[in-house]
C-alpha cells in the first residue's frame, strides 16, 4: 500500500504544466455554402548549410488569398540558443507552434537542468504538426517548418523538414518550404552538383546563394515578395549561437544580384 | 484541549527557532546588479545553488534541499504557464514571489501539524537597466521584501546585517569584473560572521568583539576558496542569444578578477 502511494507522487518526466496549444486536433464545423476563411500565409523560407553552420533566409511577404496582408513578416525565429524554425503557411499557427515550443524547450531545461535533446525537440515539432492536420485539411491552419540546429556534440549544422502530417527527414544540405520553395527545388541539386556542397562554402557564398533562389523564387512565384521595397531576413546559426546577419551584408549582395539582371 | 493563543505564540516560536536554527549553517548569497547584467554568487560544499527561473529570472536559496527544489519547481511552473498564456513580458519577480510563492510558503509556517519550511531565497530580475533591476527576499514564513542595486541572504540576521552594512556604498556602475569582486568580499564577512557566532556558540563564552579585520576576512575567503565551489550565476543583459542566463566557467570568472585570488 505504502509503495503504491509513493509510486503515485513521483512524477513522470513528462509532466509539464506547459501543454499544447488547445486546437491541436479540432475540426472545424465549416457550414456548407459558407466561404472559405482566409488566414495569413507567409510563402518562402530556405536554409542552408555553410561551413560553420546553417543559415535561414525568408522573405518579408504574408499573404491572404491573392491579398498582399504583411511585408514585414520575419519567418525565421529563434527557440532556444541553437535552434531556429523557419516557418511556411498559416502564419498564426505557426507562431503559436513557436510560442509553444519556446517555452516547452525551455522549461525543459529550467527545470530538469539539463538541454532537451535534439530528438527531443524534433518529435515534439512532429506532434504539434501532427496534431494541426485535421484543421489543415479542412483548409485552415496548415503550416510547414524547417527546423535548422547546430549540434554542439557533432560540431555542425543540422537541416531538418517536415510534411504535413509530422514525419520529418534530415537534409543534408538544404531545406526550403513555403509557396515559392516548389520552383527552386531542383536548383538546390544543381548548386551542389555543379559548384559544390553548400557545407563547404563559406558563409558569404552560401548566403549568396541562398539569396539568388530567393530571388528566383519571387520571380516565379506570385506570392513570395522580392527585394525591391525591403530586404530579406537571414539569421545564421553556428557554434556561437544565433545571430542576424547584418542589414550591410544583405544589402551588398542583393545589389549585387540585382545587376546580373540588368 | 482547548488551543489558546498563549500556545499559538509558543508553536511559532518553537517553529521560528527550530527553522532559524538549521538556516544558520547556510552559506551566504549575494546578489549585485551591474552595468551589463545582474549577478548572484555563493560558494558551496555540494549541490548547485544558483538556478534560472525565467527568461529574465534568477534564483536562489539556502535551507533545506528539498524546499529549495519545491520552490524553484513551483517557480519555474507558474512562471511558464503565465508566460505563455499571456506574455513573457508579464513575469516579474514580485508577481511572482508575492501572489504565488509567500502565500503557501505563509499557510505552511502557520499549519502546526506539518512542519514548516526551511528557506531564505532570493530573486533577482534583470530589467534593461541596473535601476529596472530587482531583488525580492522571501522567508520560510512568507515575508517578503523587496531590494534595488544589492541583497543577500544569509543564516542569521547578523550576518546579513554586517553584509548590507559592506555594501551600503556600492554603486550599479561598474563592470562585471568588480561586481564580482565586491560580491566575493561581501560573502566573506557574512560567512566568517556566521563562522564566529557558531564558535562563540560552541565555546559558550561571552562574545567579546564582533569586529572583522580586513586580513582575517582575506584568509578566511581564501581558505574558501580551496575548500569550497565557487558558484557565479549571471544574466547578461547585453547578449543577442536567446537565454540571458549562464553559469560563468571558472576560466571565465579567472579572466574577469585575475590572478587577486586563488580561484582553482
Amino acid at each position: 500500500m505504502g509503495n503504491s502511494n509513493l509510486l503515485e507522487m513521483i512524477r513522470p518526466f513528462h509532466d509539464t504544466v506547459i501543454t499544447p496549444p488547445e486546437w491541436l486536433g479540432k475540426e472545424y464545423a465549416i457550414p456548407s455554402g459558407a466561404s472559405p476563411i482566409t488566414d495569413i500565409h507567409g510563402t518562402t523560407v530556405i536554409a542552408v548549410k555553410y561551413r560553420e553552420g546553417v543559415i535561414n533566409v525568408g522573405d518579408r511577404r504574408a499573404t491572404a488569398n491573392f491579398s498582399v496582408m504583411y511585408d514585414r513578416a520575419e519567418k525565421s525565429l529563434p527557440i532556444d540558443d541553437y535552434t531556429l524554425l523557419a516557418i511556411s503557411g498559416s502564419y498564426g499557427r505557426a507562431m503559436d507552434v513557436v510560442k509553444y515550443l519556446r517555452h516547452s524547450f525551455k522549461y525543459f531545461e529550467r527545470s530538469q537542468l539539463q538541454p532537451m535533446s535534439l530528438e527531443g525537440k524534433l518529435s515534439e515539432l512532429s506532434r504539434v504538426i501532427a496534431a494541426g492536420l485535421p484543421s489543415a485539411l479542412q483548409g485552415i491552419g496548415g503550416f510547414i517548418p524547417i527546423l535548422s540546429s547546430y549540434d554542439v556534440a557533432m560540431h555542425t549544422g543540422r537541416i531538418f523538414f517536415y510534411d504535413g502530417m509530422g514525419a520529418r527527414f534530415e537534409s543534408t544540405e538544404f531545406g526550403a518550404a513555403g509557396s515559392g520553395s516548389v520552383q527552386i527545388r531542383g536548383v538546390f541539386d544543381y548548386i551542389v552538383k555543379t559548384k559544390k556542397p553548400f557545407h563547404e562554402m563559406s558563409l558569404e557564398e552560401a548566403l549568396r546563394e541562398a539569396l539568388i533562389m530567393l530571388d528566383i523564387a519571387a520571380d516565379l512565384d506570385a506570392a513570395t515578395g522580392g527585394w525591391a521595397k525591403r530586404l530579406p531576413l537571414a539569421k545564421k546559426i553556428d557554434a556561437n549561437g544565433i545571430a542576424d546577419i547584418p542589414e550591410e551584408i544583405l544589402r551588398n549582395i542583393t545589389q549585387d544580384i540585382n545587376s546580373l539582371d540588368a | 484541549m482547548v488551543y489558546s493563543p498563549f500556545d499559538f505564540n509558543e508553536a511559532v516560536s518553537h517553529r521560528k527557532d527550530y527553522v532559524e536554527d538549521k538556516l544558520s549553517e547556510g552559506s551566504p548569497v549575494v546578489g549585485l546588479s551591474f552595468s551589463d547584467g545582474l549577478l548572484l554568487l555563493t560558494l558551496r560544499k555540494s549541490q548547485r545553488k544558483i538556478f534560472e527561473i525565467y527568461d529574465r529570472l534568477i534564483y536562489s536559496a539556502i535551507g533545506n534541499q528539498s524546499d529549495i527544489e519545491a520552490i524553484r519547481i513551483g517557480a519555474i511552473d507558474v512562471a511558464h504557464r503565465e508566460g505563455y498564456e499571456r506574455s513573457p513580458d508579464d513575469i516579474t519577480a514580485l508577481r511572482l514571489v508575492g501572489f504565488s510563492l509567500s502565500p503557501p510558503l505563509k499557510k505552511l509556517f502557520g499549519d502546526t501539524l506539518n512542519a514548516p519550511a526551511v528557506i531564505r531565497a532570493i530573486f533577482g530580475e534583470m530589467g534593461e537597466t541596473p535601476n529596472r533591476d530587482h531583488f525580492l527576499i522571501l522567508n520560510y514564513d512568507g515575508e517578503f521584501s523587496q531590494r534595488s542595486d544589492y541583497a543577500v541572504v544569509a543564516g542569521t540576521w547578523e550576518a546579513e546585517d554586517k553584509m548590507l552594512e559592506t555594501l551600503s556604498d556600492y554603486s550599479t556602475e561598474c563592470t562585471l569584473g568588480h561586481a564580482i569582486q565586491t560580491a566575493l568580499a561581501t560573502w566573506a564577512i557574512g560567512a566568517l560572521e556566521g563562522s564566529n557566532k557558531r564558535k562563540t556558540l560552541a565555546s559558550d563564552e561571552k562574545q567579546v568583539t564582533t569586529e572583522i579585520h580586513d586580513s582575517q576576512q582575506d584568509e578566511f575567503l581564501a581558505n574558501a576558496l580551496k575548500t569550497m565551489q565557487l558558484e557565479i550565476g549571471l544574466l547578461d543583459r547585453r547578449t543577442n542569444r536567446e537565454s540571458k542566463f549562464r553559469l560563468l566557467t571558472s576560466d571565465e570568472i579567472k579572466r574577469e578578477i585575475g590572478d587577486t585570488l586563488p580561484i582553482p
